[in-house]
């Protein structure tokens, strides 16, 4: 029975997986009805919704403030949570949401498979050293994530605030004023301090693009998932990067689009009835063409930039002149 | 004031200034928002703005209802272009067909030009005889609704309810289209019995040339040069 149990605990906590704040679109404009979606699951597909009690700081932060967000702003719909807000003044926006911690019990096989499945190869390795694979554990875990968009043209400062969240990425320089081919600094901060020689993976998303392009891992078989599908491996073999003793990470922005990075970082806990606590972080932010590119980039799919690219007073004017000038041409003609 | 004492000018000036309502296709990232907190009814919502702000579907209607005199004609004529659209527009979305959103706009294009060319007898002036209109409204709202199909798929719509959404659409499409069809009706109605309706009707007609000409041109520019 208790085999069952730690059976049922693993899959959901695998299930689970990580927890994003995405967008359909990071370029907003200000003072306008927008959406951030809570995805619990993977960057791809939410598998479930977050209850409402385990979210104990929902903030905004824009233009030099720190806005907490009511709970009823948020609704759920196919496994997603999503929040209702009001874009305020340009400036480079941040949200963030920091769940309460939960327990979990699992078998060692189970633990090990999910250190394994997850990234949080550290641990796995600290097992395997102290001959403690075959350990259960009973493990605190709790997840803090943010995201930063841009509203209106003007560049702002808050994309640097960290939102004292017991784990969480800071970046150096404002993802929307950089275009591909620069690098960006991003710094990890535990308990507000640099968090050194952690693991993050980074994942990018071009406009357009999921894993139902054809991609392989390693070397392997190229393969492409289905629309919504969940790929069942993981996709750990991205670009994997450690942060350096000051807690930074620099990477190259290769390309426009969604960028995300996530971390997993555990530690032996010495609180009664733990063996371990773990801390997830994760970031998302999109990278248009540069910031005077902003509005109509590539960030955008291209439906809505397409829809978006043609001014209609243009189109008003040219029509107006037109029909006017061919109106009083075949009057007079008459 | 009965509306047919109205002055041409007046009508003249009414018309030109109505396409700011139809103007732009303003469906947008803010849609996919509307989207996903309203239910079935913001599907509706969504279809019908879609529909009054987009130039190019109700621009061809405006050239069909030119051609058209009596009411029964335009019932027919409206209802024929609506099975169309709502075959292409539901059966594409639900089959999942995709079309690049760049060409079959442009192709819309073209049936704003043919609209007028035909109007202003073009075939006739080139010596052959135009096809059934009835039979090429119905084609075109093919096009339109594989148009409108096209862009509803560029929306994320979940899994629930999913044919539901596509009919709530469909039902705000036609709803958009009414509202869109009855003034410009009026419009070209009453202008009708004016002195200068010939002239309108010329300029409006040679208008739907050039905007047909510069709205495809603007689709293969955005073809070639977009992606």
């Amino acid at each position: 029975m208790k085999k069952v149990l730690f059976g049922v605990m693993a899959i959901v906590l695998l299930c689970s997986h990580d927890m994003f704040l995405k967008m359909d679109n990071y370029f907003l404009e200000p003072n306008t009805q927008a959406v951030i979606q809570l995805f619990n699951g993977t960057f791809e597909k939410s598998e479930n919704v977050i209850d409402r009690n385990r979210m104990l700081d929902v903030s905004l932060m824009g233009n030099g403030q720190r806005i907490q967000v009511d709970s009823t702003q948020w609704s759920e719909k196919d496994s997603i949570t999503f929040l209702n807000f009001k874009t305020g003044n340009s400036g480079t926006w941040v949200a963030g949401v920091s769940t309460a911690a939960k327990n979990i019990a699992l078998d060692a096989k189970s633990f090990n498979d999910y250190l394994e499945h997850d990234g949080v190869v550290d641990m796995l390795e600290w097992r395997k050293e102290n001959n403690a694979l075959d350990q259960d554990a009973v493990e605190k875990y709790s997840k803090h994530v943010k995201t930063i968009f841009q509203v209106g043209e003007k560049l702002s400062n808050d994309w640097k605030t960290a939102l004292g969240y017991p784990i969480e990425f800071v970046p150096k320089e404002n993802p929307y004023d950089i275009h591909p081919g620069h690098s960006i600094k991003v710094q990890l901060l535990y308990k507000g301090e640099p968090l050194a020689n952690q693991l993050v993976i980074i994942g990018t998303e071009k406009s357009g693009e999921s894993t139902t392009i054809e991609h392989s891992h390693d070397g392997g078989e190229p393969h492409t998932h289905k629309s919504g599908e969940t790929p069942d491996h993981d996709h750990n073999s991205g670009l994997q990067l450690r942060t350096d003793e000051a807690g930074m990470l620099d990477f190259q922005i290769t390309n426009e689009g969604v960028w995300h990075l996530r971390t997993i970082y555990m530690a032996q806990s010495e609180e009664e009835g733990l063996t371990h606590e773990s801390n997830w972080a994760t970031l998302t932010f999109a990278v248009g063409s540069g910031h005077s590119a902003a509005h109509g980039s590539g960030t955008e799919d291209d439906h809505h930039a397409h829809e978006e690219g043609f001014p209609s007073y243009i189109f008003l004017l040219f029509s107006l002149v037109i029909v006017a000038g061919l109106f009083f041409y075949f009057k007079k003609k008459k | 004031m009965c509306i047919k004492q109205i002055s041409a000018k007046t009508f003249f000036f009414v018309m030109l200034f109505f396409p700011t309502l139809l103007l732009a296709h303003d469906v947008s990232s803010g849609d996919q928002q509307i989207l996903d907190g309203g239910g079935l009814w913001s599907y509706i919502w969504v279809g019908a703005k879609h529909m009054l702000t987009g130039y190019d579907h109700l621009l061809f209607l405006v050239g069909v209802i030119f051609f058209l005199k009596g009411f029964r004609d335009i019932l027919k004529f409206i209802t024929v272009f609506t099975i169309g659209h709502s075959i292409t527009l539901l059966g594409g979305t639900y089959f999942g067909v995709q079309v690049n959103e760049y060409l079959i706009d442009a192709i819309i294009a073209l049936s704003v030009f043919y609209k007028g060319f035909e109007n202003l007898e073009g075939f006739k002036k080139l010596g052959t005889r135009a096809p059934s209109l009835l039979g090429m409204v119905f084609l075109f709202g093919l096009i339109h609704g594989l148009g409108l199909s096209t862009r509803l798929q560029t929306f994320d719509m979940g899994q629930d309810q999913f044919f539901l959404k596509i009919i709530s659409f469909n039902v705000g499409v036609e709803l958009g289209q009414i509202v869109a069809l009855i003034p410009i009706i009026l419009l070209i109605n009453v202008w009708r019995d004016k002195a200068s309706y010939e002239a309108f009707y010329k300029a409006s007609n040679v208008y739907l040339i050039i905007a047909g000409i510069g709205l495809f041109a603007y689709q293969m520019y955005g073809y070639f040069n977009g992606h």
